[in-house]
């Protein structure tokens, strides 16, 4: 046989990197079409990424605009519209969506050992609902706003404003529905597709959350769909049901709107939870206090969640015997969260604590978690509510804990779970220093509006030149919000440059525990080679080798260095040299 | 860590028949989908149930306008739709039976019975309602001024008509809200007609996909139940 | 737990179970539309008579509900998971209705005298009180249609 030239593909195998979710196929519509709960994950983050950044535009003009008693470039029609637009957007296309939508999707199926989730075209129908949803939201914002306030308080929102209302309540409506398919996928995967040896309380408490976030979700959402249905009706139709001139009560839409709000709120913030006790546990290298208190508070959160909404409505003329009920057993609901909060703090004592960036953001999470909670017991007590509600202590209150809570969450979450999602190793140094800028322009932020509050600063003002004296309160705020804009921009840089110049991520970095570290960064489009079987208990941390918490620290700062270096530049490649 | 043999490499799903890829076992699929279904079903009757509360607050606010304006529905229409959604209940689980049995022309036409009777509800629910537009009871600006519209036994009884409104909105509300599920009933249960009829293996070969459609269309009729009393037999204030 | 295998095939209801049911809806039907032409007598107090026939009227439905969901819909055969959810999604509905106590238990507000005075709260802060008048603004407040 004669020498022929061969073909290039018919060349030996050239050794080529292997094959992960990212890198398996390249092409738009392999995106666009995708099962694969991880890509969805990532289409996910940088939708609500961009959504994120659209109403962190409509914070940063909201503190310019405060920053002078009678308003610097706004008239108050558009102030009107733009913290409509801020709390909209916040809320229903990044709040509600971001941490179950990235993490909840792309960890899930990993965390319980599946393939996928239940439904992987839900999956992916319910991001393409959310998109729809953004978009049409979007185009009401951009064809001239809404300016009812995230809270389309009736008869103002169905009878009397001139805006855009029922477009944005269709794509909120869509956006709920997304939200829903998510969290069916989520019920039925954790109920039916555990890998064998998975039992419920070998799941990492990430999943519990999850769980719970699911239920609430299942049995929220559908409440404020028809609630804001109605809104559209009463508009369009002129169907009268919270309309008083014909007998009407705009208090039983407060009534319906918060019966889902104040779950949504639970939403928001049990997912955070579960991401909290992740980053404690794998940082503190030390299996959660009181794991199952820690899983049960999380049940019982979604549940005495469904009990409180009428702590919002203190001063609508609801009966003041129904506020007391709702006064009493939103004290309780603190219980839980309590609960979690000093387990946490029990992790880390005695615990091998690491500093790196997640963990920053982990015992950041503790503080301004804590005292977003705590001032929640101020306006959940009827009493001292009359005096605080609807003034700048309600915003400074849930901007601690959503910000303070969840975005911190999410951000610590972000960092801890991106080498297995991107399969780089970032720059932690850059990490750090972000979480530190993030909490101080956290705080510079909103802690002078819990002062301001109290002074009497109405929220949802444009103007208050009648009580000059919070301005200097209103200054502080915005130069915060300039800072914390700042450590809010920083991650997609470092973050992003880690794709193009980090080093490649081993299969479990920060040398935590979870099925999620046991297969490739970034995983296999099927998660794992062969379906793994359970055989130890969560959050099981060998706590005698030393040597492996050293290494897997130093992999993470210099990977792919052979053994481990000590301080003396000696090479130890093995236990108990 | 042992582990269950189990390659990641798959080959096309239609030739493995119905089984999904991310699921182990045919009965782990099933049973998602039906947990699934249920959960969906969950939130289906919390967005109904909001609108049934609303209906109950006005109605124990108003119980008197709430009576006389629904003495304009016509009971008999009311009854005659129940007995035909209950019948079409029944042809369903029928379908979903014989689909257990894999009797596909038994399937289909339980399938196309149900779908029918379906089409005969809304026919009589276009009759009602043409019968209230005839008579200006849609609420919105053109709503009745006239109270004798809702005369009866021969005399005009004392309503207000700004109650009669708000009755009216929820009828139309909830009974809409609800023929619309019918409507996307109508075409589930016609695609699902169409697959038995060209014999596409995903529903002939495991009855599952019959039986979710039968789970929406059971609580369709569900809702109906609890509207026909509530809306067409208030009991008189007495 | 993933591989449980209670499968429904393992249960195949006959059909005259389903056209009982059928027949005893449609009795249930006949017995709703019944009771609704008879004035069924008060129980004194809160319990009026429209409260008894309603309250009737209702069991019936949620008879029939229940046939409905136990039979047709299969969930007197179905896994304890499946039973649990409907259980929940009725009790979540139910908890809405707490959303009536509300209403029930509004009282008349005793009068503040300090809030009869409304020129003086109506001032401004800052201004002598009676001295200036709240500007009025009607930007949006224009009834729709």
């Amino acid at each position: 046989m004669s020498a022929t030239a061969l073909h290039p593909s018919e060349l030996p195998e050239q050794p080529s990197e292997p094959k992960n979710y990212l890198n398996v196929a390249h092409t738009i519509k392999s995106w666009l079409l995708t099962g694969d709960h991880k890509r969805i994950a990532i289409l996910y983050l940088f939708s609500t990424g961009f959504f994120f950044f659209l109403g962190g535009l409509a914070a940063a003009v909201i503190r310019y605009e405060l920053t002078s008693p009678a308003g610097v470039v706004l008239e108050s029609e558009t102030y009107n519209r733009v913290f409509s637009a801020h709390g909209i957007i916040m809320v229903f296309l990044f709040l509600v969506v971001v941490i179950p939508a990235t993490l909840g999707n792309f960890l899930i199926p990993l965390m319980v050992g599946a393939r996928d989730l239940a439904f992987p075209r839900l999956n992916l129908l319910s991001w393409y609902l959310y998109m729809a949803g953004g978009t049409i939201v979007l185009a009401g914002m951009i064809w001239g706003g809404i300016d009812t306030g995230w809270t389309f308080y009736t008869p103002y929102s169905s009878m009397y404003s001139n805006t855009n209302v029922s477009l944005v309540i269709v794509g909120i409506f869509l956006g709920g529905f997304s939200s829903i398919t998510t969290g069916i996928n989520f019920i039925v995967t954790v109920h039916k597709m555990r890998a064998p040896g998975m039992t419920w309380f070998r799941l990492p408490l990430f999943v519990w959350s999850m769980y719970a976030t699911s239920v609430v979700i299942i049995l929220g959402t559908p409440v404020i769909a028809i609630t804001l249905l109605l809104v559209v009706f009463e508009r369009t139709f002129k169907l009268p049901i919270f309309s008083p001139e014909l007998g009407g009560d705009p208090v039983l839409f407060q009534h319906l709107f918060w019966f889902y709000s104040h779950p949504a709120v639970y939403i928001m913030i049990l997912p955070a939870f579960g991401v909290q006790s992740e980053l404690i546990a794998n940082f503190a290298r030390k299996r959660i206090f009181g794991y199952h208190f820690v899983a049960f508070s999380s049940i019982a959160i979604a549940g005495l969640g469904f009990l409180v909404w009428g702590h919002h409505m203190f001063i609508s003329s609801q009966s003041m015997y129904q506020g007391v009920v709702f006064s009493l057993i939103s004290f309780l609901v603190a219980v839980p969260s309590a609960v979690k909060v000093f387990n946490w703090t029990a992790t880390l004592y005695k615990g091998n604590i690491r500093l790196q960036s997640p963990m920053l953001y982990a015992l950041s999470f503790i503080g301004l978690f804590t005292v977003g909670g705590l001032t929640g017991l101020f306006l959940g007590s009827m009493g001292t509510d009359v005096h605080l509600t609807n003034t700048y202590f309600i915003v400074a209150h849930f901007h601690y804990v959503m910000v303070g809570g969840t975005v911190t969450a999410f951000l610590g979450g972000l960092h801890y779970w991106w080498p297995k999602m991107t399969g780089r190793i970032y720059n932690d140094g850059w990490a750090k220093i972000n979480a530190l800028i993030v909490f101080m322009g956290f705080n510079l932020t909103f802690f002078p509006q819990f002062i301001a509050g109290f002074l009497g600063m109405p929220r949802r003002y444009h103007y208050y030149y009648l009580m000059p004296e919070v301005q200097a309160y209103h200054i502080m705020s915005s130069a915060g919000a300039s800072f914390l804009a700042l450590g809010l921009i920083l991650p997609v840089f470092y973050l992003g440059a880690s794709l193009k110049n980090g080093a490649k991520a081993s299969a479990n970095p920060w040398g935590a525990h979870g099925l999620e570290w046991e297969t490739t960064s970034p995983p296999p489009t099927f998660n794992f080679v062969e379906t793994p079987v359970v055989t130890d208990e969560v959050y099981d941390f060998d706590p005698v080798s030393e040597y492996e918490q050293e290494r897997a620290t130093q992999e993470m700062v210099h990977p792919g260095t052979p053994g481990l270096l000590t301080k003396d530049g000696e090479l130890k490649t093995g236990d108990r040299e | 860590m042992a582990a269950i043999t189990h390659t990641s490499d798959h080959s096309h799903d239609d030739h493995h028949g119905p089984l999904h890829h991310q699921f182990e076992s045919i009965e782990q699929q099933n049973e998602s989908y039906i947990v699934g279904m249920w959960t969906f079903l969950v939130t289906e009757v919390m967005f109904f149930g909001a609108l049934f509360l609303t209906y109950t607050l006005y109605r124990a606010m108003y119980q008197h306008d709430f009576f006389v304006a629904h003495e304009h529905l016509s009971i008999p229409m009311g009854a005659f739709n129940t007995i035909v959604l209950l019948i079409s209940s029944f042809t369903m689980v029928l379908a979903v039976h014989f689909a257990q049995l894999k009797r596909a022309r038994a399937v289909i036409a339980n399938l196309w019975l149900t779908i029918a009777l379906a089409g005969v509800f809304l026919v009589v629910k276009y009759f009602e309602y043409t019968s209230k537009f005839a008579d200006n009871l849609y609420p919105g600006p053109s709503f009745t001024a006239n109270k004798a519209v809702f005369e009866h036994n021969g005399h005009v009884p004392e309503i207000d008509l700004n109650h009669a409104q708000i009755f009216y909105g929820l009828y139309f509300g909830m009974t809409g809200l609800h023929a619309v599920h019918i409507i996307v009933g109508i075409l589930v249960l016609a695609a699902l007609a169409r697959m038995w009829m060209k014999g596409n293996r995903l529903v002939t070969e495991d009855f599952v996909p019959t039986e979710l459609v039968g789970l929406y269309w059971h609580f369709v009729d569900l809702v109906w139940i609890f509207l026909f009393p509530l809306m067409y037999l208030m009991p008189k204030p007495h | 737990m993933s591989a449980d295998t209670q499968s429904h095939e393992h249960h195949i209801v006959p059909v005259r179970t389903y056209f009982a049911t059928l027949i005893a809806l449609m009795v249930l039907m006949g017995l709703t539309v019944g009771v609704y032409f008879i004035d069924l007598p008060g129980l004194g107090g809160f319990l009026t008579g429209t409260v008894v026939n309603q309250t009737v009227a209702l069991i019936i439905a949620i008879i029939k509900a229940l046939l409905v969901i136990m039979i047709f819909m299969g969930v007197k055969w179905s896994t304890p998971l499946t039973k649990l959810w409907v259980a929940a999604g009725f009790v979540t509905f139910s908890l809405m209705f707490f959303i009536l106590v509300d209403y029930g238990t509004r009282r008349e507000y005793e009068p503040v005298p300090a809030w009869d005075k409304a020129g003086e709260s109506a001032t401004p802060r800052g201004f002598p009180p009676g001295s200036q008048s709240v500007p009025s603004n009607n930007i949006n407040l224009r009834p729709r249609g």
